[in-house]
């Protein structure tokens, strides 16, 4: 009885301060960066607003829901490049989108249809330059997927597509990997765990936990460029499904 | 052409060109839930497919319908009987 007052009064404030804070902060912090952009080039003016939209993130995915939901990243990459990466996540909870701010990198995200129409998040989606995988073609889609990657932008992905049901790892599509292989920009497999029910598919319900953000080694051009799509997204599957086994401690890397 | 030829072709297509394993290549197996293909990778499935056969089978609409391996192996099949002569 006790646990579900707790987990009524933490969802109640929660959402209380989400709501608060996505009314307030959105604006002030497009306020702050429209106004910024006026005395600077567009390119700069994009930087800042993605900024904003990864500090948006941050506090919504680890000040809001602190204590009751901590989130922890690792950055298991030592190769010491800087990217711009295309980031490849497994997707298990709609907090996803909200953890790539935890990625310490510029990033437009690829998004379904859904998050462009939700009132004030879709608003900043669209003005960021996230990409919508579902209305363009592939041509376009590459298209500007590389203009970003060329200007230095990170691209994260959610290859699955849709959240997983049941948590396992579903199957990929090919797209992100074929823009990868045409672009020549390397891969970055990351693994999110502990996020299954915060919250869980089909519900808005909190539960406390545990997050973790793996940002696993990437994979260079150079060691994929002869891979056919098909190959290639599914070693990047595996490498996922191996980092998401060691960190719920079923496998050691 | 035997049938059993043609089978062995069309899964030689998915072993060659998309590295999955023999055991997995079962007529049941549906091609986007088991053996995970997506829409662009049944573009490259279907290039390979006519390189493989020799036919022309991109602007058939029969394709939209395919969903198992199976139906692959009967619509290749049923390009034989139609007369499409395969080139190998």
């Amino acid at each position: 009885m006790k646990e579900t007052l707790i987990l009524i009064w933490f969802n109640f404030i929660f959402y209380i301060l989400f709501i608060l804070f996505s009314l307030i902060g959105i604006p002030v912090f497009s306020a702050i960066v429209a106004f910024q952009s006026i005395f600077i080039s567009r390119r700069k003016g994009m930087k800042k607003f993605r900024r904003a939209i990864s500090w948006y993130g941050l506090v919504i995915i680890k000040l809001l829901p602190f204590p009751f939901v901590r989130v922890f990243y690792k950055d298991l990459d030592t190769s010491g490049y800087k990217g711009p990466f295309i980031f490849t996540c497994n997707h298990r909870s709609a907090s996803d989108p909200f953890l790539m701010a935890c990625l310490p990198y510029e990033i437009v995200q690829v998004v379904n249809i859904w998050p462009f129409k939700l009132p004030v998040l879709g608003f900043m989606a669209k003005a960021a330059g996230y990409l919508s995988i579902r209305e363009i073609p592939f041509g376009e889609f590459s298209r500007k997927a590389t203009e970003l990657l060329n200007e230095g932008v990170s691209i994260a992905t959610f290859p699955e597509g849709t959240r997983s049901a049941d948590g396992s790892l579903g199957q990929f599509h090919s797209s992100i990997f074929r823009v990868a292989l045409k672009s020549g920009y390397p891969i970055a497999p990351v693994c999110i765990t502990g996020n299954e029910k915060i919250p869980a598919r089909g519900t808005l319900l909190l539960k406390p936990g545990v997050i973790k953000v793996h940002k696993l080694p990437h994979l260079k051009y150079e060691d994929f460029k002869d891979m056919p799509p098909f190959k290639l997204k599914n070693d990047v599957r595996q490498i996922i499904a191996d980092g998401i086994e060691a960190m719920e401690g079923k496998k050691s890397l | 052409m035997t049938e059993q030829e043609i089978i062995r072709l069309t899964n030689d297509v998915f072993e060659e060109s998309f590295e999955i394993e023999k055991e997995k290549l079962k007529p049941e197996m549906n091609i986007f839930q088991d053996l995970g293909l997506d829409s662009l990778d049944i573009v490259d499935l279907v290039v390979a497919l006519q390189e493989k056969f020799g036919v022309k089978i991109r602007n058939d609409d029969r394709i939209k319908n395919i969903r198992t391996l199976g139906d692959i192996h009967k619509f290749i099949l049923s390009l034989k009987a139609e007369g499409a002569s395969p080139s190998l």
